[in-house]
């Protein structure tokens, strides 16, 4: 029961299916299906410690460079980036050759950026939030919420590119159609 | 099958929207008046020209991650000005588009297009090909938006219209969902029969 209320949870504050956050990222991943859990595990990954700069970011910015907030979110983004290919060099050269033409797309996107604005502007709605824990565990929410939503995409990925459905609505459309079904469940949930 | 691209291909034939499916999220969440699509497509257009142009000057000899960045990096600073010009434009709009118009910054366009596509063109086509795309997701943007305000809301640009029957859920995020799958579904039949038309019936026209 307690397992279900919390996927409950993650599904009703989740930024694919409420915000359509990463939605791009997740279309551009499920071309592969292998890659889709990947890139889920990878963005995961990048909001948990994307999250936790954002915190020292929006902590350290003053009032007047808020303007500022995405170029250095975005740095910050790059820098993770950088010590991910790094680590994943040292780790196997034989996947960081064959990921690293993808990872940025992991790195640079609206579920990463989304993630952190999201998680600065509730901060600054509720003080209480402006810790460096609620941070990370938004984060953490949010790539584990990206992950759920890929399961629930590749659980249905061989129908809705099945020859079953319309040429013209197999694959993508479908797809799109589905998540919109999906998130319409969601709404009613909240 | 004719594999030759053209400078067009964006907007009709290779769509960022309706065939590639990216930049999706503001169509989804902020496409739903034509207020919001105004404000969107000025910021996408501005941050997106001047983001790939710009970045067009970074030398190819960086590592491809070092150019990722830099690609992301001059995008949040062409934000700045953008943002600035947005809020004397669309004082209101931007405040309910709220963390989309920043987002607009990370777009699929600018971080994987670059490399997979505008740069490997010459400057000339690569600056056509790139305005096709953009006027690509502004048209679609723009359908989307009107068809998502006169059918949820009952209103064209705000003012009202007379209509009977409203699905107010064509306003909220499954309803663009939705909505998108649907006008992504029609826009592959249109592409499918027009090619089909084109090779005089061939029938390996595929669909993506």
């Amino acid at each position: 029961m307690f397992l279900m209320t919390e996927i409950i949870v993650l599904l009703t504050s989740n930024l694919i299916l409420t915000q359509a956050l990463g939605t791009s990222t997740l279309f551009i991943a499920a071309g592969n299906r292998k890659n889709l859990l990947g890139t889920a595990f990878t963005i995961t990954l990048f909001t948990m410690a994307g999250s936790a700069a954002a915190y020292f970011i929006s902590n350290a910015l003053p009032g007047s460079a808020k303007d500022f907030i995405l170029l250095f979110y975005a740095l910050s983004v790059g820098i993770l980036y950088i010590l991910f290919l790094i680590v994943l060099y040292f780790f196997n050269k034989k996947v960081f050759r064959n990921a690293k033409k993808y990872i940025h797309l992991s790195a640079f996107n609206c579920a990463v950026m989304g993630t952190l604005f999201t998680i600065t502007n509730k901060a600054e709605e509720n003080p209480q939030l402006n810790n460096i824990g609620s941070f990370i565990i938004a984060g953490i929410e949010a790539g584990i919420g990206f992950i759920l939503v890929s399961l629930i995409l590749m659980s249905a990925y061989k129908r809705l590119n099945s020859k079953d459905v319309p040429s013209a609505f197999r694959g993508f459309p479908a797809m799109l159609i589905y998540l919109g079904i999906i998130s319409m469940a969601i709404y009613a949930l909240t | 099958m004719n594999k030759r691209t053209s400078v067009f291909d964006g907007l009709i034939g290779n769509n960022t929207v309706l065939s590639s499916l990216m930049v999706i999220s503001p169509v989804i969440m902020c496409g739903d008046t034509l207020k919001n699509a105004m404000a969107i497509i000025y910021a996408f257009s501005a941050i997106t020209f001047i983001s790939v142009i710009a970045g067009s000057f970074v030398p190819r000899k960086l590592p491809y991650a070092v150019r990722i960045i830099i690609y992301t990096i001059i995008s949040s600073l062409v934000f700045i000005p953008v943002k600035f010009a947005a809020q004397q434009f669309f004082p209101q709009v931007i405040n309910r588009i709220g963390i989309y118009f920043m987002l607009l910054a990370v777009n699929s366009l600018i971080i994987v297009q670059t490399e997979a596509k505008f740069y490997r063109m010459k400057r000339g086509k690569m600056i056509f090909s790139l305005i096709f795309y953009i006027f690509g997701f502004d048209a679609v943007i723009l359908i989307v938006s009107f068809l998502r305000e006169l059918i949820a809301h009952g209103t064209i640009y705000d003012r009202v219209v007379d209509i009977d029957t409203l699905i107010s859920g064509f306003g909220l995020p499954f309803g663009g969902f939705i909505f998108l799958g649907l006008m992504c579904g029609l826009y592959r039949k249109i592409r499918s029969v027009s090619r089909h038309e084109n090779t005089g019936g061939d029938s390996n026209v595929s669909d993506d």
